[in-house]
């Protein structure tokens, strides 16, 4: 016997929410492969920062552009899925790396503390404005960041990069793990 | 009025075939995940896979990530066929209810739209 058009409307009803958590899933997927990576080059970013201060911007200037290509990479296996993923993703993060040398340069002279927390708060605001439009654990992720950067910057000053390379790198990873959990 | 594929045409059949249908072609999902997106037990996904797999709807592949075994799912070509034509079935039920004459309801298209409202 056929379906009554309840039932039928039921099914529809219930093929869209499964769609719409698949996609969610995939998103979370993609999105942890990026954060397992970026954490892991904060995390070494940030360590050699606190190991070799004179050469700060050599270390950034060479781990940023090095994890951009591979992050690229990653973000390219979803390209069925998302038409011009590699580029909307260049433009992503050329976005948080421009915001972040235009606010050196509006607010010079900053202390390394201080200029190594523009970049994260920017991605943390990011987070939290993607879990609110989209998918709820951007929110988290992006409230506990934001947290975690201001409690090293206001109360850990002393170990201020160590911090930072766990805290923020180190957080990012874990982030990636759990995003891997739906 | 067409019938809706009875294989596909059950609560848990239907979001593995959902689920599976927003991959790509030979995109392969893994077990684990699977059942977190259908949100089911692994016996009832696994009963449930086997019916789908007997309709040559679904292929599973079981081999090692590493020395962990894994289980892995993908729609056949078959399958997303099954899937498209079930989806059209549900809207052609659908869209022969709007079809039919409304009877009980017939009068109220004589009576002038209020726009004061």
């Amino acid at each position: 016997m056929p379906p009554s058009v309840e039932e039928a409307a039921r099914a529809l009803r219930e093929i869209d929410a499964i769609k719409a958590r698949a996609a969610g899933f995939q998103d979370y997927r993609a999105e942890s492969d990026q954060l397992l990576l970026w954490g892991a080059a904060h995390a070494i970013g940030f360590a050699l920062s606190g190991l070799f201060p004179a050469f700060i911007l050599l270390i950034w200037l060479l781990l940023v552009p090095g994890s951009m290509l591979i992050g690229r990479l990653l973000a390219r296996r979803a390209a069925s899925e998302i038409p011009g993923i590699g580029w909307r993703y260049l433009v992503l993060i050329g976005t948080i790396f421009t915001y972040m040398v235009l606010v050196h340069v509006v607010m010079w002279p900053l202390t390394p503390e201080q200029g190594s927390m523009v970049a994260p708060l920017f991605v943390s605001a990011l987070y939290v404005m993607r879990g609110v439009q989209m998918r709820p654990r951007y929110l988290f992720i992006g409230l506990l960041l934001a947290a975690l950067l201001m409690i090293g910057f206001l109360f850990f000053q002393p170990i201020f990069w160590w911090w930072m390379a766990v805290g923020y790198g180190g957080s990012f990873i874990v982030f990636g793990f759990w995003l891997r959990r739906l | 009025m067409q019938t809706p594929n009875e294989i596909i045409h059950q609560p848990i059949r239907l979001k593995i075939m959902a689920a599976l249908n927003t991959l790509a072609a030979g995109q392969w999902l893994e077990f684990v995940s699977l059942k977190s997106i259908v949100d089911t037990t692994d016996g009832n996904l696994g009963a449930h896979l086997n019916t789908l797999e007997g309709a040559q709807y679904v292929l599973i592949k079981k081999d090692f990530a590493g020395k962990k075994p894994r289980t892995r799912v993908c729609l056949s070509a078959k399958g997303r066929e099954a899937f498209a034509g079930y989806i059209a079935a549900l809207h052609a039920i659908l869209a022969l209810e709007t079809l039919e004459p409304d009877v009980s309801g017939s009068h109220a298209t004589n009576t002038p739209p209020d726009n004061n409202r």
